[in-house]
């Protein structure tokens, strides 16, 4: 409402600004000829201060006098030819026309781009409110202040951790359970999570480090069902398929008819039957399937896979040359994978690119001598 | 707060259409109601615009993130006086700014113009109002700071950290602040060319806004180089980027205006002249923003993906550069010639500085405009870089720099080239000296930097020259030069001034780029290192905690001769978790005039970082030099001459403008 108000005041101001102008009595103007004689006249006199300085020759003085004079002379010729013309029709359309345009313009523009039922949001005032009016996010930036301010506090920590977990900000959900057990102490819920944000933060992987908080978590409290779950996971990711199976379908028998982890397990089972007789390999999205493949394999085949990275960085760079961060990262590559002459190269064909004094060039060779090589051999 | 300003963006375009239709329409009928509409409503716009940008910025400092565009530019860990610049460190925000600026300009005439002729005023005010009316359309229709996210995300993106610095606070300011006031003189010229006559007054009201423009101009020149100098970490001054030769062409089309406007002011001649140039500089800095906001320097192709922006600046551009060109062509030839002069003369120094300084604007322009067109035709990418400018502008500056101790001191009409001579004999033989010096003394000095060295005291002392032989030094007794000193018109100081802040300039560039030194090493803590007489000691790397950033920090000792330390130098790399960029921040020591220069660069695996040192001699004298100009803009803004032009008022003290109150 205020708001409106606010814009009904500023509008009135501005069809005022046109409106009086309008509206007032007319004043005579100064003729513009009145304006050039005052020039003119100062001129002059200029002219006399500059033969006294010197800036000019008294017979070059003269001659400019009489420029001067003529023109005078001219603007009294020129003088008064035209009188104001009386205010016709078209002149009264116009100013009607000037003092609408204010209103319906501005509202009609704004009612298009405007959003005025949406009020101010400055971040103090939101993170102010009442808590039962904010959104998860209000809160959960309530308590990062809070914890920005008192790194201690390990129940906070704690609170938050869940609350990440469940918003998918997976590395700051690890962040806030390994400080909440270092603050507040261990507990198998607190492991399980840690485990699951671990998991969690790399697309599902249960790895070693997973592992190890899920263990924990089971020594704390062997009938942890997360724990079970996720480790069981991780069998299954590893091939060990009767082995998860196995741990879900106890997990089955032993679980209380109304908890909320019988849906995962029997999900888990069925999809695990399911794979078995397809194919054998569990499902996963693209990068994970990468990731994990790269972790599976024999040292030979790592580097191999690691070569085909780096010619193909090389491909895309011999493409798209002007890339100083990619020249970079492909110099580092062919020095941690031992090759020194194809680094070298990549090195002198970077500094071709962008010209042998170029910015880049000199951070191409800065970076190089960081890592040991230098430009030619 | 924020729909407030919101509306008045809106209403403030309203208000622009009314100004560019209602005042032109009345010059055109003769009918003074319709002409005095232009002033409250100028005024009432700038009122609404500086409304709607106070919203804004409110917005940024209390980080309210239901704005999209403060979510995309801004965090709130950022310390507040970041925030509050982030309003113009983004497209949308600093084009807010400029119109604010555009705005604040047209009420500045409409304030203190009351002793223009009212229909000049009038014509005047409406084509400030059409630049701003589509302006305000473009932020509108493409880049509307206001839009608004709901429901509102409760952090930031932050802002470009590159952008995080002081410097922010005063480049971009100062810059529009040059940019748009050229817009003013834009305005006159297409006022003068509509009612088809110039005021004899004409001039004397543009060369105060041409001052003022090239003013901030040069600040904001001056400062954006230095910005880049230490926060970019490259220690160079200029670089020839095509965004730097954007407000570069302006600067130098504005010097060449400055000096004609002159010559229109006190001789009436030039006029045509005048008004082309001003409408050519303007037009250069319509084109520096197009070149700048439509990303069509980044690429080409990045223009041609996300082309509503540039399309509707390159439209703005066509509308004023072609429709003020084409009603230059219609009606110049309506226009009367002025006064008459020779070739040696005031004037004709003048001239000479006009051809150099257009010819210089036209190669920049061709160096900056000649790659995109070969990207736009054939896909190929190539760089014209600093070897082409320093190919074509270093010859044409170098014969400009000789000839300007000559202009001031030759007679108006009719000069005596010898006589001029015999007077700045002293500069010559100063000039000379510092040949001689520098090339017998100093090590390594080649015969360009000798020279380069005598041009600059050439054009310091010849300024000094300028001063004494308009005070009559060497002629008159001391008492009476004393007073001619104190009366010399404020102009004279201000052409010294700015002559002599170019003579520094001179200096500290050529200093920097004959008797710098660099290094590229690689230190470890402990590690000592000698440039050019001075005596650095690694201490070691530190990490620290910023507010929105971490970084390690370099600590370098300057030890003195006895090997104690006389000054810590810190560089560091900073990394802001955010945006995801890290950022390097120079380290500085300012001795005398010259600046030891540090930056940190990788760090090895060994422990060792590399570092990279400079020793720039008079380095400082280059801003230096861009301040003592603007002194100079500012001491003839005073001069008594640019306040003339009011019958009214003039006519009730006729009598009392006694000569020697002049003297």
């Amino acid at each position: 409402m205020l708001f409106w108000v606010i814009a009904a005041i500023l509008t009135l101001g501005a069809s005022l600004a046109v409106l009086i102008p309008l509206a007032s009595g007319s004043k005579g103007g100064t003729a513009s000829s009145d304006h050039d004689l005052e020039v003119y006249r100062d001129q002059l006199s200029e002219l006399d201060l500059d033969v006294a300085r010197g800036l000019i020759q008294p017979a070059e003085a003269e001659e400019a006098r009489a420029e001067i004079a003529r023109r005078i002379l001219r603007l009294d010729n020129a003088a008064d030819k035209s009188a104001a013309r009386q205010p016709s029709m078209a002149t009264r359309l116009v100013a009607t026309a000037a003092v609408l345009a204010v209103p319906l313009v501005s509202w009609g523009l704004y009612s298009q781009l405007g959003s005025p039922d949406l009020p101010s949001q400055p971040l103090s005032e939101r993170l102010a409110k009442n808590p039962a009016d904010s959104s998860v996010e209000e809160l959960v930036a309530r308590a990062e202040a809070h914890l920005a301010a008192n790194p201690s506090d390990g129940r906070g920590w704690g609170v938050l951790a869940p609350v990440y977990l469940r918003t998918q900000r997976f590395s700051d959900a690890v962040t806030a359970y390994r400080n909440a057990i270092r603050l507040d102490g261990d507990s198998a819920a607190r492991q399980a999570g840690l485990g699951e944000a671990i998991a969690s933060a790399a697309g599902g992987i249960v790895s070693a480090d997973a592992q190890a908080a899920f263990e924990a978590a089971l020594k704390l409290d062997p009938a942890n069902p997360k724990a079970s779950f996720y480790l069981a996971m991780g069998m299954a990711q590893e091939g060990r398929t009767e082995q998860a199976t196995a741990v879900w379908q106890k997990m089955l028998a032993a679980l209380p008819q109304d908890s909320a982890w019988r849906g995962a397990v029997e999900q888990a089972l069925a999809e695990s039957a399911k794979q078995n007789v397809a194919s054998g390999v569990p499902a996963k999205g693209p990068d994970a399937a990468n990731v994990d493949a790269a972790s599976s394999m024999s040292p030979q085949d790592r580097e191999a896979m690691i070569n085909t990275m780096v010619a193909g960085l090389d491909e895309r760079l011999r493409q798209n040359p002007r890339d100083a961060e990619g020249w970079m990262q492909l110099i580092r590559s062919y020095v941690v994978l031992g090759k020194a002459d194809q680094a070298r190269d990549a090195l002198n064909r970077g500094i071709a690119v962008f010209g042998s004094d170029s910015e880049e060039a000199k951070k191409f060779t800065a970076f190089a001598i960081s890592l040991g090589l230098t430009a030619t051999e | 707060m924020v729909e407030t300003g919101h509306f008045a963006l809106v209403l403030a375009f309203a208000l622009s259409l009314v100004q560019t239709l209602v005042p032109m329409f009345g010059a055109h009928m003769n009918n003074q109601k319709m002409m005095a509409v232009g002033g409250p409503v100028a005024v009432t716009g700038f009122t609404l615009t500086a409304l709607s940008f106070a919203a804004l910025a409110i917005a940024y400092a209390t980080s309210d993130f239901s704005v999209a565009n403060v979510w995309d530019n801004s965090h709130s860990l950022q310390p507040l006086i970041y925030k509050i610049t982030g309003t113009w460190g983004n497209h949308e925000g600093s084009m807010l700014l400029w119109v604010l600026i555009l705005t604040f300009f047209g009420a500045l005439v409409a304030a203190f113009g009351r002793n223009l002729p009212a229909a000049l005023r009038a014509n005047v005010l409406a084509v400030q109002g059409a630049i701003g009316a589509t302006f305000f359309l473009f932020i509108l229709a493409t880049s509307n700071p206001f839009a608004r996210l709901n429901p509102a995300p409760i952090e930031g993106r932050d802002l470009n950290p590159i952008l995080q610095d002081l410097g922010l606070a005063i480049h971009p300011p100062l810059l529009y602040l040059g940019y748009v006031g050229f817009s003013i003189c834009f305005s006159f010229s297409v006022a003068a060319l509509i009612e088809g006559r110039i005021d004899a007054s004409w001039a004397r009201w543009v060369r105060p806004w041409t001052l003022v423009a090239w003013m901030f101009l040069t600040g904001g020149i001056a400062m954006g180089s230095y910005w880049a100098y230490y926060e970019l970490g490259w220690g160079g001054f200029w670089f020839w980027d095509p965004v730097e030769n954007a407000s570069f062409m302006p600067w130098l089309g504005g010097t060449a205006l400055l000096h004609s406007a002159i010559v229109m002011e006190k001789r009436s001649a030039l006029k045509i002249w005048t008004l082309l140039l001003a409408i050519l500089t303007f037009s250069l800095s319509l084109l520096g923003t197009f070149l700048v906001r439509s990303g069509v320097l980044t690429s080409v192709h990045a223009f041609a993906t996300d082309p509503t922006r540039g399309v509707f600046i390159l439209c703005i551009l066509t509308l004023f550069i072609g429709g003020s060109l084409a009603l230059f062509a219609l009606r110049a030839s309506r226009l009367t010639a002025g006064g008459l002069f020779h070739p040696i003369s005031r004037e004709g120094a003048l001239v000479l500085n006009n051809l150099f300084l257009t010819t210089a604007t036209a190669t920049v322009l061709i160096g900056t405009l000649y790659p995109l067109a070969v990207e736009a035709v054939s896909a190929d990418k190539i760089s014209v870089g600093a070897p082409f400018f320093n190919l074509t502008f270093g010859p044409l500056m170098v014969p400009l720099l000789v000839v300007v101790p000559f202009g001031p001191l030759l007679a108006w009409k009719r000069g005596d080239i010898f006589a001029v001579a015999q007077r700045l004999m002293a500069a010559f033989a100063a000039a000379l000296l510092a040949v001689l010096v520098t090339a017998l003394f100093i090590d390594g000095a080649s015969v360009f930097a000798a020279l380069g060295v005598g041009l600059a005291f050439w054009l310091i002392c010849g300024a000094l020259t300028d001063i004494a032989v308009k005070s009559g030094f060497g002629t008159v007794a001391p008492g009476v030069m004393l007073r001619r000193f104190a009366g010399l018109p404020r102009s004279v100081f201000g052409t010294a001034l700015a002559h002599l802040g170019l003579g520094l300039t001179t200096l500290g560039i050529v200093g920097t780029l004959c008797f710098g030194t660099e290094k590229i090493l690689s230190m470890h803590a402990g590690e000592t290192v000698q440039l050019s007489g001075h005596m650095l000691r690694f201490e070691g790397l530190y990490p620290a905690q910023g507010p929105n950033y971490s970084e390690d920090r370099g600590r370098f000792a300057l030890l003195g001769a006895d090997g104690s330390t006389t000054a810590v130098i810190t560089s560091a790399k900073r990394s802001y978790p955010v945006r995801q960029m890290t950022t390097t921040e120079s380290g500085i020591k300012t001795i005398g005039f010259s600046q030891l220069y540090l930056s940190l660069g990788d760090e090895g695996t060994d422990g060792s970082v590399v570092v990279r040192l400079w020793w720039k001699p008079l380095v400082t004298l280059i801003w230096g030099g861009g301040l003592v100009m603007m002194a100079g803009a500012a001491m003839s803004l005073m001069d008594r001459r640019l306040r003339v032009g009011a019958p009214s008022r003039r006519r009730k003290s006729a009598g009392a403008v006694p000569s020697a109150s002049l003297l």
